[in-house]
């Protein structure tokens, strides 16, 4: 057990639970503040919200061993993806889904398709997000259990009940109020970590110079293209397609704060794939990943040598935010799904919003137990189950998302059947094994696009109410 | 609000941006060209994590100069 690092890591984890307590009654006033914080977060929080829920493990940890494992041009790919995905969803969705005024992304379906697209997207989305705590979960196992000195499983279970605890209780108020402070502890550890190895390399140069002493092929492209083209498609995509980061949107004060939101969260992003960059490098110097039972666990070993102990308990803290920032959205994501999406809106509309918000709680706690029973033993490597579920999403929500903003003649046949034939095609390809890691969705999500489109051409056309309505998401182009 | 109208948004029109650069990395993909020591592929998408947060402040002016003429 490695005590100065175990003290700030709890000393962290006990500071997230009582922003939960104290944001508890503010959130149980109503749906809006459980599920959206009133719809009332400023450019500033907002910003730090939605770098907080889109850098998680894979970010940080997955990016890092992949770099290290597969050369740096795996690891760029990953950044040249994941920092795409703000530019991407604000040209294509931010603005236009928070004018629609709607609390998840289950409820925007129904407002643009109806009633059966909202049900079948409601049950991918709790399929989805509890398929993506896992690498989240198992993440916080590796460090957890590396640090704290206890066993793998012991580590999942109390991490994993510590974040579901202060998520649960104070819904979105909290999960947005934690991730400012997750999304500057980690932005300010990695920058830390970045400068002490710059220092101890003697600058930027002499950094790859090591790395390559020890890796001769990490400047290499190691891989089939199509495993670098699958990965970047399936990051590109995240900000559209995932429940937990679009439900950022919906927290915004408006479409013009959303917009400048995901502006500055890009700029944070940046700046932690360069300083993650020589994380990576410093990571291949050490020529230790062979001996590594996991290669993801690299950018801890990073850590223990570079920083003393104090800082790097600050930068371990700093990975258990973007883990917990990324798993209690996704929380969330699957509690609204159930609470409000399929209870409150098909089985009881009369449902009170005080017992909507407490059996939020009680499906984020539930969601999380089912998540840790499968992070007890998981399927993968971090990296490979974050582009399974994100590869999922795309091929099930990617272009109906699209679709449904940019083109009025998209209809509620034509959704549906995109919907389920890219997820269906999607689980095939998964299940065959017949295409590089992460390749799935370059064969999914076309088939999804072209069954919406052949689909809604050969049916009905949308109400002239719901075309107004695509109208009204673009009205900034009134008076052109 | 026209078909033709939507194609003249200004994030239509920079997704295409976005695509194009994206294209131009992956289809040439310069597998056998090295700057560093390191693939000029990876240089590549260095020096699109910059352009990305350009068009991202491209973006927010132009849709705010919209938006004020109204």
């Amino acid at each position: 057990m490695q005590v100065t690092e175990s003290i700030i890591l709890l000393i962290y984890l006990i500071a997230m639970t009582l922003m939960g307590i104290y944001f508890y009654r503010r959130a149980r006033r109503s749906e809006n503040d459980y599920f959206t914080a009133g719809q009332s977060i400023n450019t500033f929080i907002g910003a730090f919200a939605i770098f907080a829920a889109v850098a998680s493990s894979s970010s940080l940890m997955g990016a890092v061993g992949s770099g290290v494992a597969l050369g740096v041009p795996y690891f760029f790919t990953y950044a040249f993806g994941v920092i795409a995905i703000l530019p991407f969803s604000m040209f294509l969705v931010s603005g236009q889904i928070r004018r629609a005024g709607v609390k998840t992304l289950p409820e925007f379906f129904n407002q643009r398709f109806g009633k059966p697209v909202q049900i079948v997207s409601a049950a991918v989305v709790v399929i989805g997000m509890t398929f993506y705590m896992v690498p989240q979960l198992t993440a916080s196992g590796l460090i957890g259990s590396h640090v704290l000195g206890i066993d793998y499983k012991t580590a999942v279970v109390v991490l994993g009940l510590g974040f579901t605890l202060y998520a649960a209780l104070g819904g979105m108020w909290a999960i947005t109020y934690t991730d400012l402070i997750q999304g500057s502890s980690m932005l300010i550890g990695i920058v830390i970590l970045a400068l002490f190895i710059m220092v101890d390399h003697n600058g930027v140069v002499s950094l790859i110079n090591d790395a390559m002493a020890v890796d001769p092929a990490f400047g290499d492209i190691t891989q089939p293209w199509m495993s670098y083209f699958g990965l970047f498609i399936a990051f590109l995509w995240f900000g559209i397609i995932s429940p937990s980061v679009v439900m950022r949107n919906f927290a915004s004060r408006d479409a013009r704060t959303a917009r400048h939101s995901a502006m500055w969260a890009c700029l944070l992003y940046l700046t932690l794939f360069i300083a993650g960059f020589f994380v990576t490098a410093a990571g291949a110097s050490m020529g230790i990943v062979e001996s590594l039972d996991n290669t993801d666990m690299i950018f801890v070993s990073v850590i223990e040598q570079y920083l003393p102990a104090i800082l790097g308990g600050i930068m371990l803290a700093g990975l258990m935010a973007a883990i917990m920032s990324s798993a209690d959205a996704m929380l969330l994501a699957i509690s609204a799904g159930i609470a409000h999406d399929i209870y409150k809106e098909h089985i009881n509309p009369k449902a009170s919003e005080r017992f909507v918000t407490g059996l939020g709680l009680i499906v984020m706690i539930a969601a999380s137990i089912v998540g840790i029973l499968i992070a007890i033993d998981p399927p993968g490597l971090i990296a490979v189950m974050v582009g399974w579920v994100g590869g999922f999403l795309l091929s099930a929500f990617g272009f109906p998302i699209v679709l449904g903003i940019w083109w009025k003649r998209a209809n509620m046949l034509g959704a549906l059947t995109g919907m389920l034939g890219g997820s269906i095609v999607f689980l095939i390809l998964i299940i065959g094994r017949w295409l590089p890691t992460n390749a799935e969705p370059i064969i999914a999500a076309p088939i999804s696009l072209l069954l919406m489109i052949v689909v809604s051409l050969m049916t009905e056309p949308p109400s002239q109410e719901t075309q107004a309505k695509v109208d009204y998401y673009h009205t900034h182009l009134e008076n052109r | 609000m026209t078909s033709r109208s939507k194609f003249r948004d200004p994030g239509f029109i920079l997704t295409i941006v976005l695509i194009v650069y994206a294209a131009i990395v992956f289809i040439w993909w310069p597998t056998d060209i090295y700057m560093l020591e390191i693939s000029l592929v990876a240089w590549l998408m260095f020096a699109g994590l910059f352009f990305w947060f350009l068009l991202a402040i491209i973006y927010s002016v132009w849709i705010e100069k919209i938006e004020s003429r109204r």
